[in-house]
């Protein structure tokens, strides 16, 4: 692993089954520093059991995952996300009984001992504040300000996956995943989004998305790794990707054009 | 009349200790705590032992809630891989353990006849006041944890684990916390239990002493406070009266026992099926 400190994110030969279901093969990928890299793949490629994987919410059968020199793949997920990867769910849910700004604030993990709370040490009001502050921007920056106050599992589909963006964002990760963030996000947002996320990009933030939507991923990605049966077909620049073989293939069986590839999908 | 009146009062505040305690782990962290009588049992016994080898009551309380602290650590690490169901028949599990223990190794606990002659530490009103002004202090403290940022990483574990694992919090060392802070609060009910009765006996750990304390919650609301003491008063209230009913309408001992029982559960039904989440549901906090 002589390579390993280069990359902020080195994932090698990873393989996970469910059952008889092998979902990842042999996947090998690596990401550097202030990338914005696009996880593309058909439906059922793996590619959510690939984040699950990295971030230990899976338990990998083999492979080693390395966050720059640190090896993760044995790490429970609360750790993970200690060293710095934060992440989103393709189908995020969030609880009934606490508002939008409380699930954000519960995002910032600093300072929640049982003695610290009850004793109200100047620490924990400090974080308590900062916690405050940088979930009001956050919301604000992606205009969820009108649904603050309401409780988080009353948000629509596309408001949840914004306010699991805005938890990733809380703890300041180097490496955020986001698991389709456009799916059901209103386009007029999903520009916001790109802003946001560029945004993050250029202050150092490094971001692997799943998505299937052509014109974010070419108006945001950097780079793209395509998943196809579990196996990582092509790693090219999102222009690059119509004229791919592997990845026409990969998405249309190899029956169509790369015309059909860009009307039809990812 | 008064006597009856000040000791109801003193019973009420008594499970409304060990019912804030409950409320701390079931309401909060949405775990299922069938054992949560072995926590006071052990406060109760920690006393009684302490007592009985000559030593202060106070260094019994300590000892009985360091006991249950440890209790409580144990407990939920136990359930790390347990699903929340299976963990609750666990702890139920574990408190009969204790029970039978207490039962029958009468060198330490005095077996089934108990430990008696307990200090009752104040008489009559004065240990009314002692625990009405503890009850307060313990809604406070239990109001300041739910709604601080311990509470909120507690709530969150209750509802979507995942997002809390997601976000970074330890659930297996939140879950380990809030049971030990619940376990040391109804310790101390236990122990005072223990010294207003001056007695502690196995009886004091059986099951029905836990769903008893889970039927007040579940009355009243889980997971509000306001609603955890509504619940134990209404319980209670019902519990006392039945005497009284008993005395007016003048029939026997054993109806009366049963009276108690069937009218509890007679509120316990009508608030399950007209007020699912109790008299006092939780509500989402403000947070200005
Ligand atoms: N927890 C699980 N148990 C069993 N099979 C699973 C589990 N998670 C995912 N799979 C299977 O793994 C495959 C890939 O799923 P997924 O990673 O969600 O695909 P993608 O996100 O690329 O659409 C699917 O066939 C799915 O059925
Ligand atoms: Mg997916």
């Amino acid at each position: 692993m002589s390579t390993s400190r280069e990359y902020l994110l080195s994932v090698q030969s990873v393989a996970k089954a469910f059952g008889g279901n092998q979902v990842l093969r042999d996947v090998s990928f690596n990401v550097q520093r202030g990338e914005i890299v696009g996880l593309l793949g058909p439906n059922g490629s793996g590619k959510s059991t690939l984040l699950n994987c990295i971030t230990g919410f899976e338990a990998v059968d083999g492979g080693a995952i390395a966050l720059g020199a640190r090896r993760i793949e044995r790490l429970q997920a609360h750790r993970i996300v200690r060293h710095g990867i934060a992440r989103t769910f393709q189908l995020p849910s969030m609880p009934t009984k606490m508002s939008v700004i409380e699930v954000a604030m519960a995002a910032c993990t600093r300072q929640h001992g049982v003695l610290a709370t009850l004793l109200g040490l100047p620490a924990l009001r400090r974080a308590e504040e900062q916690a405050r502050a940088k979930a009001e921007r956050l919301i604000d920056e992606l205009l969820l300000s009108p649904v603050r106050d309401l409780p988080a599992s009353a948000l629509s589909g596309g408001q949840k996956k914004l306010l699991g963006i805005v938890c990733a964002l809380m703890g300041e990760p180097e490496l955020v995943l986001l698991d389709e963030p456009t799916a059901g996000v209103h386009p007029n947002l999903r520009r916001d989004l790109v802003e946001a996320l560029k945004r993050l990009n250029a202050q150092g933030m490094t971001l692997v998305i799943v998505e299937h939507d052509m014109h974010f991923i070419r108006d945001v990605c950097s780079r793209c790794v395509v998943l196809d049966r579990g196996e990582i077909v092509a790693s090219c620049r999102p222009d690059k990707l119509a004229s791919n073989a592997r990845v026409i293939q990969a998405y249309l069986g190899g029956r169509h054009s790369p015309q059909a590839l860009e009307e039809n999908a990812p | 009349m008064f006597d009856f009146l000040v000791s109801a009062l003193t019973f009420a505040s008594l499970y409304g200790l060990m019912a804030l305690g409950l409320n701390l782990q079931a309401g909060y962290g949405g775990l299922l705590n069938f054992g949560h009588i072995a926590f006071a049992g052990l406060g109760a016994y920690g006393t009684g032992i302490a007592v009985q080898a000559g030593y202060s009551p106070w260094l019994g309380m300590a000892f009985g809630v360091l006991l249950a602290m440890g209790l409580g650590g144990c407990v939920a690490r136990l359930g790390r891989k347990l699903a929340s169901d299976y963990w609750g028949i666990a702890t139920l599990a574990i408190a009969e353990i204790l029970r039978v223990v207490a039962t029958n190794e009468g060198w330490l606990t005095g077996g089934a006849q108990g430990i008696g002659a307990i200090p009752t530490l104040f008489d009559g009103v004065a240990f009314l006041l002692m625990m009405l002004a503890l009850l307060g202090i313990a809604t406070l403290l239990c109001q300041r944890l739910a709604d601080g940022r311990f509470g909120r990483a507690l709530r969150l574990m209750r509802e979507e684990p995942q997002l809390a694992a997601c976000m970074g919090y330890d659930l297996t060392s939140l879950k380990s916390r809030a049971i030990m802070a619940s376990a040391a609060l109804t310790a101390i009910a236990g122990s005072l239990y223990a010294h207003f009765m001056s007695y502690v006996g196995p009886d004091y750990l059986l099951a029905s002493e836990t769903f008893l304390l889970w039927t007040m919650l579940m009355i009243g609301g889980l997971g509000n406070l306001r609603g955890v003491l509504l619940g134990v008063f209404l319980v209670q209230a019902a519990y006392s009266l039945v005497p009284f009913a008993k005395d007016y309408l003048g029939f026997d001992s054993d109806l009366a026992g049963a009276l108690r029982l069937g009218l509890i559960g007679a509120i316990l039904l009508a608030c399950l099926m007209w007020r699912s989440e109790g008299l006092i549901p939780e509500k989402v906090r403000k947070i200005a």
